[in-house]
């Protein structure tokens, strides 16, 4: 017996708008969704959960015949479907009256059910969700029926406005494995027994690191998932250590040597630290246009040693100014007004 | 503070000199190039230090440019000084691979390491201050206008820096500059999110226009459901056509069944009275009556048969159009509901993404971080000129009277920075004073910078190539007030006027030697 299980796929989500690659991505969601599906022609696996938000909204009756068809390319997979929180059954979804392929099995109410699969001893329990939030702990309570098998749950959210879940206590009552979605970093809860397969594709920013899906087999009675990345994308961050001799030519040279090692296909956040030379006057903007680049963090400062600066110029304007900045506990723009003043006022001086 | 004397064993073009200094005045007497501006490296750099800086600026920083080309390894010698009393012997050697530092108080024999800023500790003045007070070079201007530009920088930067080298209004120049960047790019993004925005609200919109007219055409499609009638119940569409075909259908049957009964009535009766009664006539007058009239009776029958077809294809059209208004509305419904999802997604897309818009943005952060320097700065100028402006202007206004013989008697500047000077009976602007009473006015800044800035301790003041626009009475003026005042004063100079006229004036003073090696 094997299965995949997978979650928070979002298809329809626009990430990144605004930016270059915007629609890129959006047709790359639905791109790399049709690659599990066929992965599973090629391969079969017994089942398929996908463990809520197929869709990033309110899916369209075109877009669940586009995904009923692709569920009909792989008659041998029983599909298990559940609604999340993002494309959650409103009044008047058309997930209501849709017409199923024979072998999608959709859970239709907010409520747990339990559904014996038609070949293999499983027991798939699971619910939809019905209202963008679920504060109720549904899925605390539910046990698993008395039936030789495998009893599996699928079972979306975890954080307190989506269904909390106590997961140890879930799966000490006796599931085997609970297929977990909502939560976008893919995560083993309890090994071999409770996983976020994490998102499909990373949807936004902050979906850094590697992302696809988790696959789970028997082997001598005993169930062993693993993570499998199949994200054609990643969010990334960059690091990148200035120091005296850095100029604005050799941080965009060692920016776009990064890119390229990592394979520029993916999204990154330039993060810029260490200590410049002071006149160095950086444009950290200019560094976007290297490619796929979010956002610049400039976390470099011009490498003065204030306590010597301090002592030096102290009755004097900079003295003081240094002074009033290091007798506070500095937050992030105090730190930043430090050394921008500090950097006027040294550069300038005659 | 007082400085007694010098040893110095390697430092630049110098090795192994020794030069006493008296506590009063010293003319340090040297051609140029023979080395005064290293006397006074020297001293400064056995105060604090020769720090190297890093990078490719140490290519051409003073220590570099000190470090002696022969025995590197020795780059130093040592300084005896006073201060507040006490009796310092101070050894360094600055040399890369040995650097070494010796602070002895030769009144009590304790020993202190001088690299981790004990001299400061002990003279309490700062390298910053030093720069400011103890060391007085020449104005670097040479034409009017900038001398006038380069004394105002001084006053200015004294009033509110304590600093005469910071340049204030390029200082916050520079950081206006880096603020617009910043404001340009958020305002540039803050257009972009707009124009994505607006292309979100277009798509809207067209959603909205693609929906209407599906409603619109439903509104049609009902309409015409209703003048067909096709609505189920008593007024039926279907029903009423059923009625009329059925009513066609029975006349067309009783027709038929007269036409046959009149044909039969005919030549039954006809044949009847014929034979019967043997009255030719009238029987088949009775027989072309029945022919003539089941004749009749044949002919309405073809018609209504003609009629009933027509209302059957009636009827079928009917249906098949009832068909397509059926159809029609459920693919309608259906469109209608599929952009009413469409709709609505965007919609919420729509929200989430003016939401975000509202987040604060990193060019934000950078703004409030350059406005809060920009404050703090102007804030904590307004201190120093609070606390040493006003004392620094009376100061210079005394000494400049003092060396003046009284012709200057006040020095003013307004809030423009701009400088004007009081003699007893009119305001003169700066532009309007000679070279040399620039030179005066700068001095007596420079004094009484000196002594604001050093605070109860007076340091000596190396003047450095100061007096050459002096005349002879004014340099005369000058030199009587340094006598005055009791200070110690280096005179750095590669004239022999400055010797004639203490000599002249009886003033008692130390004569340093220096000659080319």
């Amino acid at each position: 017996m094997r299965f995949i299980h997978l979650a928070d796929v979002h298809l329809g989500a626009v990430p990144d708008r605004g930016c270059t690659w915007s629609s890129w991505r959006e047709g790359q969601i639905w791109e790399t969704f049709r690659r599990v599906i066929a992965v599973i022609r090629e391969n079969p696996v017994d089942l398929l959960f996908i463990a809520g938000d197929l869709f990033h909204r309110q899916p369209l009756l075109r877009e669940l015949k586009e995904v009923n068809y692709l569920f009909s390319t792989i008659p041998e997979t029983r599909v298990y479907l559940m609604a999340g929180n993002h494309d959650y059954i409103k009044p008047g979804s058309f997930y209501r009256d849709f017409q199923w392929e024979s072998n999608v099995t959709f859970f239709k109410e907010e409520k747990p059910v339990c559904v014996k699969d038609e070949k293999l001893d499983v027991y798939v329990y699971g619910l939809s969700y019905e209202h963008q939030e679920i504060t109720a702990p549904l899925y605390d309570d539910l046990r698993p029926k008395d039936g030789e098998g495998l009893h599996i749950l699928l079972a979306h959210g975890g954080d307190a406005q989506h269904i909390p879940m106590n997961v140890k206590g879930i799966s000490a009552s006796g599931f085997d494995y609970i297929a977990m979605g909502h939560i976008h970093k893919p995560q083993i809860i309890l090994r071999d027994k409770a996983a976020y397969s994490g998102a499909l594709e990373p949807i936004d920013r902050n979906d850094l690191g590697a992302h696809g899906y988790v696959e789970g087999h028997l082997e001598n009675g005993r169930l062993r998932t693993n993570f499998v990345p199949f994200a054609s994308s990643s969010y990334e961050q960059i690091i990148l250590t200035l120091n005296e001799d850095s100029t604005q030519a050799s941080l965009e040279d060692a920016l776009d040597a990064e890119m390229g090692k990592r394979g520029r296909c993916n999204i990154f956040r330039v993060i810029l630290k260490g200590d410049r030379a002071p006149e160095l006057l950086l444009i950290p903007e200019k560094l976007k246009s290297l490619g796929n680049v979010t956002e610049i963090l400039d976390e470099s400062r011009p490498s003065y040693n204030l306590e010597e600066l301090g002592k030096q110029y102290s009755g004097t304007l900079i003295g003081d100014y240094i002074s009033f900045f290091l007798a506070r506990d500095r937050n992030v723009v105090e730190e930043k007004a430090l050394y921008y003043g500090l950097q006027a006022l040294l550069e300038t001086s005659r | 503070m007082i400085i007694r004397q010098l040893v110095i064993k390697n430092f630049g073009k110098i090795h192994d000199r020794t030069l006493s200094f008296s506590p009063g005045i010293n003319v340090l007497y040297g051609e140029n190039e023979s080395g005064k501006t290293t006397v006074h490296t020297f001293i400064k750099g056995m105060l604090y230090g020769m720090t190297r800086m890093r990078g490719k600026a140490a290519r051409n920083d003073a220590y570099s440019s000190y470090e002696p080309w022969e025995n590197p390894s020795v780059y130093g010698g040592i300084m005896w000084f006073s201060h507040k009393g006490r009796n310092f012997r101070l050894m360094r050697n600055f040399s890369r691979a040995n650097v070494q530092g010796e602070l002895l108080c030769e009144d009590d024999g304790s020993l202190l390491d001088p690299e981790q800023g004990t001299v400061e500790g002990i003279l309490g003045v700062s390298e910053a201050v030093y720069d400011n007070t103890v060391s007085v070079a020449q104005l670097k201007s040479v034409t009017g206008q900038d001398l006038v530009r380069e004394l105002q920088n001084y006053m200015a930067s004294y009033q509110g820096t304590g600093d005469n080298s910071i340049d204030l209004g390029r200082a916050m120049q520079m950081l206006k500059m880096s603020r617009k960047g910043f404001q340009v790019q958020e305002d540039r993004k803050k257009k972009e999110l707009e124009k994505e925005q607006e292309k979100i609200g277009t798509k809207i919109e067209y959603l909205r226009g693609e929906l209407e007219e599906l409603r619109e055409k439903s509104a049609q499609v009902e309409k015409k459901e209703e003048s067909l009638r096709m609505k189920p119940g008593e007024d039926d569409g279907e029903a009423i056509l059923d009625e009329r075909i059925d009513k066609i259908r029975g006349k067309k049957a009783v027709v038929g069944m007269g036409t046959v009964l009149a044909l039969f009535a005919g030549a039954g009766s006809g044949a009847a009275l014929i034979a019967a009664m043997d009255m030719l006539i009238p029987g088949i007058l009775c027989i072309a009556a029945g022919i003539v009239l089941s004749a009749a009776g044949f002919v309405y029958n073809i018609r209504l048969g003609e009629e009933l077809e027509r209302r059957t294809r009636l009827k079928a059209r009917w249906l098949s159009k009832q068909e397509k208004i059926k159809w029609n509305k459920e693919t309608l419904g259906e469109a209608c509901n599929e952009k009413e999802t469409a709709f609505r997604n965007l919609q919420a897309e729509y929200k989430e993404y003016v939401e975000n818009a509202y987040l604060p943005s990193l060019e934000e952060m950078e703004i409030r971080a350059i406005n809060m320097a920009m404050d703090t700065i102007a804030a904590l100028s307004g201190n120093i000129h609070d606390q040493v402006g006003i004392r620094l202007k009376k100061r210079t206004s005394q000494i400049l009277s003092e060396i003046t013989g009284g012709k200057y008697q006040e020095v003013l500047m307004d809030r423009n920075f701009h400088m004007t000077v009081n003699t007893s009976d009119r305001t003169v602007p700066l532009e309007r004073l000679s070279r040399g009473t620039m030179e005066q006015i700068y001095f007596a800044l420079r004094m009484a910078a000196g002594e604001l800035l050093c605070g109860s301790e007076p340091f000596p003041v190396i003047l450095d190539d100061v007096f050459g626009m002096y005349d002879e009475e004014r340099l005369a003026a000058v030199l009587r007030w340094l006598h005055k005042e009791q200070k110690q004063i280096i005179i750095s100079t590669c004239h022999k006027r400055e010797m004639e006229i203490l000599e002249k004036e009886g003033i008692p003073y130390n004569k340093l030697l220096l000659t080319k090696e």
